[in-house]
């Protein structure tokens, strides 16, 4: 009988069966103690804190929320009207500060380079006029320089708007306008 | 009174003799132009959207529209006179004078008279000239002058419409079709657009040195002068066409039709 009781397998009475289950249950129970010591006053107190607001808090978040939706159409309004029109459009917080770092090209310097280009253009070209233009009767050579000097006066003129108000984007689109229709005028003379 | 007689017969003499040599001369010189001016003409039977692309040297240009299905082009040429090679192909007509003349060392004015189908599609260009265009509503009406000479666009019902020069005037005398593109550019000059009163379009009209638009009945509430004046802004009706009108040195008018 001794030895029968000693051959029995211990481990059945030193853990249970599930010893996180029953972990488990436990914790939910005090839980369950905690919840119900509470007085029923401060539970509806707190709902209460949560969920109501005075007239004045109510007032004051729509008149808000309407203020930040108003200022935020206007906004976008007065942006999309502009859009590309605007004469003095300065460029954005994020964009001066990437121009800074060198990450990105100033407007200034992407004019820069992009009137370079026109000048190298128009350099080629007035090359072939020249070597052309020795075959041309007077009348079409006169037409020629006077529609030249017409264009060069307008280069001209807004080069000296643009050292003065590099901002200003129109002069800017005219110059760039000026230039394309001065490599036009080149290009087309010097295939006669 | 046989003094007075001689005198008489004298006198009628002598002018005779001096109208014959006015006349000997004038005819002389008359004949001189004749013979300097030749003259080209071809026929092409036009199938529909037919499109006429010309690029003239020097002279005048005029396209008119008709009711007939060919196209009808009668070149009048000055001493010394250019080659012309006209080409049709796959329903267009090219007539390229710089090409067709590219080297040459002298080449007179080439005054043009073309007939289109009301419903052919434009394209001239000139290297110097005016180029007139009138009667005719097909899809495209272009008209470039690489340096001076007058557009002048008359009765013009297409979709997509664009008239460039450097000095020279402009005027359009047409409808605005919904959808449709209209482009005027020009250094110097006076621009006049006449369109309808009812016309739907988003105007961007930009004359930086004059500052001289003038919207006329156009200028509703719809339209804004920006960049200190140098531009006009807006929306007629629904503002389905485009409008884009540039203006460097000269004046931009709009008319009502």
């Amino acid at each position: 009988m001794i030895l029968d009781f000693c051959d029995l397998d211990e481990t059945d009475y030193s853990l249970p069966p599930n010893s996180k289950a029953l972990w488990c249950r436990i914790n939910n129970l005090i839980e369950t103690e905690i919840a119900s010591d509470i007085p029923p006053e401060i539970k509806e107190e707190k709902q209460k804190r949560s969920w109501q607001f005075s007239f004045g808090q109510v007032f004051a978040s729509i008149l808000g929320i309407a203020l930040v939706s108003s200022l935020l159409t206007i906004v976008g309004i007065q942006n999309y009207s502009a859009g590309d029109v605007s004469a003095n459009t300065a460029p954005s917080l994020f964009d001066r500060a990437m121009s800074k770092v060198g990450l990105v090209e100033t407007p200034q310097q992407a004019r820069e380079n992009r009137i370079r280009e026109q000048q190298a253009a128009i350099e080629y070209w007035n090359k072939r006029v020249e070597a052309k233009r020795a075959n041309w009767d007077n009348y079409l050579r006169e037409a020629f320089d006077r529609n030249l000097n017409e264009i060069n006066q307008v280069v001209f003129e807004y080069d000296r708007i643009l050292q003065e108000n590099p901002q200003d984007d129109l002069s800017n689109e005219m110059l760039d306008s000026a230039l394309n229709e001065k490599m036009a005028l080149l290009r087309e003379f010097s295939e006669l | 009174m046989i003094w007075d007689l001689k005198k008489y017969t004298a006198i009628r003499k002598t002018t005779i003799f001096l109208f014959s040599v006015v006349f000997f001369f004038a005819s002389a010189a008359a004949s001189v132009e004749v013979s300097a001016q030749k003259k080209f003409s071809k026929i092409y039977p036009a199938s529909k959207n037919v499109r006429l692309q010309l690029t003239n040297r020097t002279g005048t240009v005029v396209v008119e529209g008709w009711d007939r299905q060919e196209i009808n082009i009668s070149a009048y040429l000055e001493a010394p006179a250019a080659t012309i090679v006209p080409q049709s192909l796959s329903g267009t007509i090219y007539l390229n004078l710089v090409k067709d003349n590219q080297g040459k060392k002298e080449v007179g004015n080439v005054n043009f008279l073309i007939k289109v189908p009301y419903d052919a599609s434009v394209d001239i260009e000139t290297m110097m000239g005016n180029l007139n265009v009138s009667n005719v509503r097909g899809g495209l009406v272009r008209a470039h002058i690489s340096s001076e000479g007058d557009i002048t666009l008359t009765n013009i019902s297409a979709g997509a419409v664009a008239a460039e020069n450097v000095i020279g005037d402009i005027f359009f005398d047409g409808t605005v079709e919904s959808e449709g593109n209209y482009r005027f550019t020009s250094t110097r000059g006076n621009i006049n657009l006449r369109i309808p009163f009812n016309s739907s379009f988003k105007l961007v009209a930009t004359a930086p040195s004059t500052r001289s638009i003038s919207l006329g009945d156009f200028g509703n509430s719809g339209m804004k002068f920006v960049s200190d004046g140098r531009r006009v802004v807006g929306q007629a009706g629904d503002g389905s066409a485009t409008i884009s009108v540039t203006n460097q040195r000269g004046s931009i008018s709009f008319i009502r039709r």
